[in-house]
């Protein structure tokens, strides 16, 4: 049998360019950080175990598992609820990649390893909501979306996880989105195309925020 | 129209599809043809209040059946389908 020897790629690797897009002159007003090489499990309980998978989650990560639409963080993972009885668990180096995690919800969930499967963009600046507010027709004012809130919708008839993470120390707020890997482009092109007017700084890390 | 998914709040008409009548009851094994028939192709064209599946295909994915007004898409109860969520099955 031949041997393989597999590259991780983003999905992003041709339409990301790193650096400035659309208006120029002052400081960029949306910024666009493709969030690479990380570690996304879905868990989803089995019937009738929520209780039990509630139990493991807490074990395994010393709090209780988004039964909401939020974003708990935890030191090493972000958990976030991506519907009834199921959640995503975000993390990088492997902390909670999908053979630790198989493990600990071995009686109560059942795994899917995501991390090829998604693309994470976190987007923040000054107009990042005004971008957002033209995709998609969720509030995303601080008043109905606070820190810690997540949503499961669409933008530009693409399904993503949407969620906002902590505030930078300047205030800035930050929303992370999470898109399957084979929209990834398209959607790239889109927020390109509706921040070009604010002006648009490009990046990719590898620095879960 | 926008529907309130008991799950994720309030969202827009798009981001869910309709399946249509939430009232047909699958016939028990060993009914009779006419029976069968009737639940596989037979619907009413309802004008007023309609219970109908939804699916928040845009959203959460869940199945919900939602009350709905047909003629006026006035909706006054949204609640989730039979079996959705794990802690849901059965209750």
């Amino acid at each position: 049998m031949a041997e393989f020897s597999w590259i991780a790629r983003s999905p992003l690797e041709h339409a990301l360019v790193v650096g400035a897009h659309g208006a120029r002159g002052t400081e960029a007003g949306v910024w666009l950080t493709e969030i690479r090489n990380f570690d996304l499990i879905q868990v989803m309980a089995r019937r009738g175990k929520t209780a039990e998978l509630a139990k493991a989650a807490q074990a395994r990560f010393g709090v209780a598992a988004p039964e909401t639409p939020k974003a708990v963080r935890v030191p090493d993972a972000t958990l976030i609820w991506s519907g009834p009885d199921q959640f995503l668990v975000l993390s990088n180096a492997g902390k909670h990649a999908i053979e630790p995690l198989s493990q600990a919800f071995s009686q109560s969930a059942s795994l899917s390893d995501q991390s090829h499967a998604r693309v994470l963009i976190s987007v923040s600046g000054e107009k990042a909501r005004s971008m957002l507010a033209k995709l998609s027709s969720l509030d995303l004012h601080p008043a109905a979306f606070p820190v810690g809130t997540a949503a499961a919708t669409s933008v530009d008839h693409t399904s993503i996880n949407l969620w906002r993470g902590n505030d930078w120390p300047d205030g800035q707020a930050v929303f992370n989105l999470l898109v399957f890997a084979t929209f990834a482009g398209s959607l790239w092109h889109t927020m390109l195309d509706a921040a070009a007017e604010y002006g648009v700084d490009i990046r990719h890390s590898e620095e879960l925020a | 129209m926008r529907i309130v998914c008991p799950f994720c709040g309030e969202r827009e008409l798009g981001e869910f599809t309709y399946l249509g009548d939430a009232r047909p009851v699958r016939p028990a094994a060993g009914s009779s043809e006419d029976e069968v028939f009737d639940y596989v192709y037979l619907r009413d064209n309802v004008a007023g209040p309609m219970s109908e599946y939804w699916y928040h295909g845009g959203g959460c994915r869940a199945w919900l059946k939602v009350a709905r007004n047909t003629l006026t898409h006035e909706i006054s109860s949204v609640e989730p389908a039979a079996g959705v969520g794990a802690a849901k099955v059965g209750a």
